[in-house]
C-alpha cells in the first residue's frame, strides 16, 4: 500500500512541472489564439468582440493569399529542389568512404547555423553593388546579366527559394541514406539476376523501396515551409511590395508592426489550420496510393 | 575462409562495380558539390580577415593579410560580449531544464502505468505538429499579462517547452531498450523512485542525454523568432538577435558584419564538428517527428 502511494506520488510530482510547462507554453497558445482572433485589440485597453470580422478580413486580404501563394513557392522549390538534390547525393554517398563522409557532412553544414547568419551572409551574395553573384557574372562576362536579386519582385522570391534549399537537404540526405541503407542486400542480388542495374534498376527496385520516406519527405517539406520566417525576416522582410511576404511574415508584420493583436491571433489560427490541412490532405493523398 | 570470402567480394566488385572513370568523374561532381555548399562560409570566414578596401575590389580572393583585429573591433563595435553571455546563459538554463524533465518525463512514462498515459504522448506528438511560429502572438500576449516580457525567462520557458516532445521520444526510445533488473533490484534494496531516478536512470541514458543537449544547444543558441518577439531590453538580447541588426543595412562596414557573424557560427559549427554523427542522426530524427 505504501508502494502504492509512493508511486502515485512520484508519478504525479514528476510529471507535473513538464506538463504545466508544457501545457502553458505550447498547447494553451494555440486556444487562445484562436480565442484573441474574435476581438479587436490593441495590446492596451479593452478588447472588443468582434465575431468573425478578423477571419474574414484576413481571408479578404490579397496580401494574405499572395504571402499563401509564396508559401506554396516555397513548397515547391523544396519537393523539387530539396528531395531530388538530397535523393541523388544519398545514391552517391551510399559507401560512407572518409571522402563521402566528408560530402555528407559539408552538405549539412547549414544546418547548424543561426539563421540570422544564413540570412546576412546571402543578402550580401545577392547584393546589387558588392554581391558575389553580381561579381561573378561580371567574371564570366554576363555582366548584362546582373540584377538587383532581391528587390526585383518578379524573382525575390525564387531568390529567397535558394538558399532555403540549400539550407535543408542535409536531414533530408540523412533520411534517403538510412532508407537506402535498409534495403535488404539480396534485392540488390535479385535485381543484378534479372539482368537490372543502372537507371532501370533504380526505377524498378530502389525507388519503390524508398517510396515512403520519399513521402515522409514530401511532407515535411509542406511543414517546413511555414516555417520559413527568420530567413525572411533577415533578408527583405517581406518586401518588395509583400513579394517575399510568407504567412509567418505577414502574421508577425500585420501583428507587431501596427499592434492589432486580435488579427494577428486570428492569422496565427488561419496558419495551423492550414497547415493541418496540408498535412492531413498529404497523409490522405498516401493513403489512397497505398490502398491501389 | 577469410581469402575466399575477399575473392568472392572482389568478384561482386567486378559484376555491379562502376568502371575507374565512372567512379572519379562521380568522386569529383560529389566534391565540387560539397565545396560549392560550403563556398559562402568560407567566404563569411575569409571575408572577416580582410581590409574593407580588399573586401570590394577582390571579393573572391584569399585575404592578403590576416587582419585579425577585425574580431576585435566587430566585438567592441557589435556589443557581443553582452549578447553572447546572454545566450550562454539562456542556452544554459533552458538546457538543464530540457534534460531534467526531458529524461523525468520520458522514465515515468515508459516504466510507470498510470491513466493519463496516451493522452500525455498523444499531447506530445501534437504539439510537434503546431508550427512555431503560429504560437507567437499568443505567447506574446500571455507574456505580457504575467509580466514574463523581456526577461530572460521568456525565452528558456517557452525553449524547453518546445524542445521537451523531442526530449522525452529520444529518452523513451533508448529507455525501451535498456533491461528493468537493475531498477528493480534498487527498489528491493529500498530506493526510492527519485534516488532511481537520479541514480540509474540519468547515469544510463547518458548516451541520449548528450544527444538531446546537443541538439537543444543548436536550437537555443540559434534562435531568432522568440528572442525577436520577446526581447526588447539590449542589455538581454541574445546574439542572433544582436546581429539582426547587421541585417538593416546600416552597416556597411561589410567585414565587420562577417567578423561579427563568423564569431558567432563558431560554437555551433566547432560541436558540430565534434559530434557530427549524433547532430545529423538526431536532426534528421528530430525533422520526421516534429
Amino acid at each position: 500500500m505504501r508502494t502504492f502511494t509512493a508511486k502515485r506520488a512520484f508519478v504525479t510530482f514528476g510529471l507535473l512541472p513538464s506538463i504545466i510547462i508544457y501545457t502553458v507554453f505550447v498547447i494553451v497558445p494555440v486556444f487562445w489564439s484562436a480565442y484573441y482572433g474574435f476581438f479587436d485589440w490593441k495590446g492596451i485597453g479593452e478588447a472588443r468582440f468582434m465575431g468573425f470580422g478578423n477571419f474574414t478580413e484576413a481571408l479578404g486580404d490579397d496580401i494574405f493569399w499572395l504571402s499563401l501563394k509564396n508559401n506554396l513557392i516555397v513548397v515547391v522549390a523544396s519537393v523539387f529542389g530539396q528531395v531530388p538534390i538530397a535523393l541523388l547525393l544519398a545514391l552517391l554517398l551510399r559507401k560512407g568512404t572518409w571522402f563521402q563522409r566528408f560530402v555528407r557532412a559539408s552538405v549539412f553544414m547549414p544546418m547548424v547555423l543561426s539563421s540570422v547568419v544564413i540570412g546576412i551572409i546571402w543578402s550580401t551574395i545577392y547584393h546589387p553593388q558588392i554581391g558575389l553573384l553580381n561579381g561573378l557574372l561580371d567574371m564570366v562576362g554576363l555582366g548584362e546579366w546582373k540584377k538587383a536579386w532581391l528587390s526585383d519582385p518578379a524573382i525575390a522570391m525564387w531568390m529567397i527559394a535558394i538558399p532555403i534549399i540549400w539550407n535543408f537537404i542535409g536531414p533530408y540526405l540523412i533520411m534517403f541514406l538510412a532508407a537506402l541503407s535498409s534495403i535488404p542486400s539480396e534485392m540488390d542480388d535479385a535485381a543484378a539476376m534479372d539482368g537490372a542495374s543502372g537507371t532501370r534498376k533504380l526505377i524498378s527496385v530502389t525507388l519503390p523501396m524508398i517510396w515512403d520516406t520519399i513521402k515522409v519527405t514530401i511532407v515535411l517539406c509542406i511543414s517546413g515551409s511555414l516555417k520559413a520566417f527568420d530567413l525572411i525576416y533577415v533578408m527583405t522582410n517581406g518586401g518588395p511590395a509583400h513579394a517575399t511576404e510568407l504567412l509567418a511574415s505577414y502574421m508577425y508584420n500585420s501583428t507587431f508592426n501596427v499592434f492589432r493583436y486580435g488579427y494577428g491571433s486570428a492569422v496565427s489560427t488561419l496558419i495551423i489550420i492550414i497547415s493541418l490541412i496540408l498535412i492531413a490532405g498529404s497523409q490522405l493523398l498516401m493513403r489512397r496510393r497505398n490502398q491501389t | 575462409m577469410t581469402t575466399a570470402t575477399r575473392r568472392h567480394r572482389s568478384v561482386r566488385v567486378k559484376q555491379h562495380g562502376v568502371p575507374r572513370w565512372k567512379q572519379y568523374l562521380r568522386n569529383t561532381v560529389l566534391g565540387v558539390y560539397a565545396l560549392l555548399t560550403l563556398y559562402p562560409l568560407f567566404w563569411m570566414y575569409m571575408s572577416a580577415f580582410k581590409t574593407n578596401a580588399e573586401f570590394y575590389a577582390s571579393p573572391f580572393s584569399l585575404p592578403t593579410s590576416w587582419n585579425w583585429d577585425n574580431f576585435v573591433r566587430a566585438w567592441e563595435v557589435s556589443g557581443m560580449g553582452k549578447a553572447a553571455l546572454n545566450s550562454l546563459w539562456v542556452t544554459f538554463l533552458a538546457l538543464v531544464l530540457t534534460l531534467l524533465l526531458g529524461a523525468l518525463t520520458a522514465y515515468i512514462l515508459s516504466r510507470f502505468t498510470f491513466r493519463g498515459k496516451r493522452l500525455l504522448t498523444g499531447m506530445l506528438l501534437l504539439g510537434m505538429l503546431i508550427p512555431v511560429h503560429s504560437t507567437l502572438v499568443p505567447l506574446f500576449i500571455m507574456m505580457n499579462k504575467i509580466g514574463l516580457l523581456d526577461t530572460h525567462a521568456a525565452l528558456v520557458l517557452p525553449y524547453t517547452a518546445f524542445e521537451l516532445p523531442i526530449a522525452v521520444f529520444i529518452v523513451l526510445a533508448y529507455l525501451t531498450n535498456i533491461p528493468k533488473e537493475m531498477e528493480e533490484a534498487a527498489l528491493v534494496d529500498g530506493s526510492g523512485y527519485t534516488g532511481i531516478f537520479t541514480r540509474i536512470i540519468l547515469p544510463v541514458t547518458l548516451p541520449a542525454l548528450s544527444t538531446v543537449a546537443i541538439l537543444g544547444f543548436l536550437r537555443f543558441w540559434n534562435d531568432f523568432a522568440f528572442a525577436l518577439v520577446f526581447i526588447n531590453d539590449p542589455n538581454l538580447k541574445t546574439l542572433p538577435l544582436s546581429l539582426s541588426v547587421f541585417a538593416t543595412g546600416y552597416s556597411t562596414d561589410f567585414r565587420l558584419t562577417m567578423a561579427a557573424l563568423a564569431m558567432a557560427s563558431l560554437p555551433t559549427i566547432i560541436v558540430y564538428l565534434m559530434f557530427q554523427e549524433q547532430v545529423m542522426k538526431g536532426m534528421a530524427a528530430g525533422a520526421v517527428k516534429g
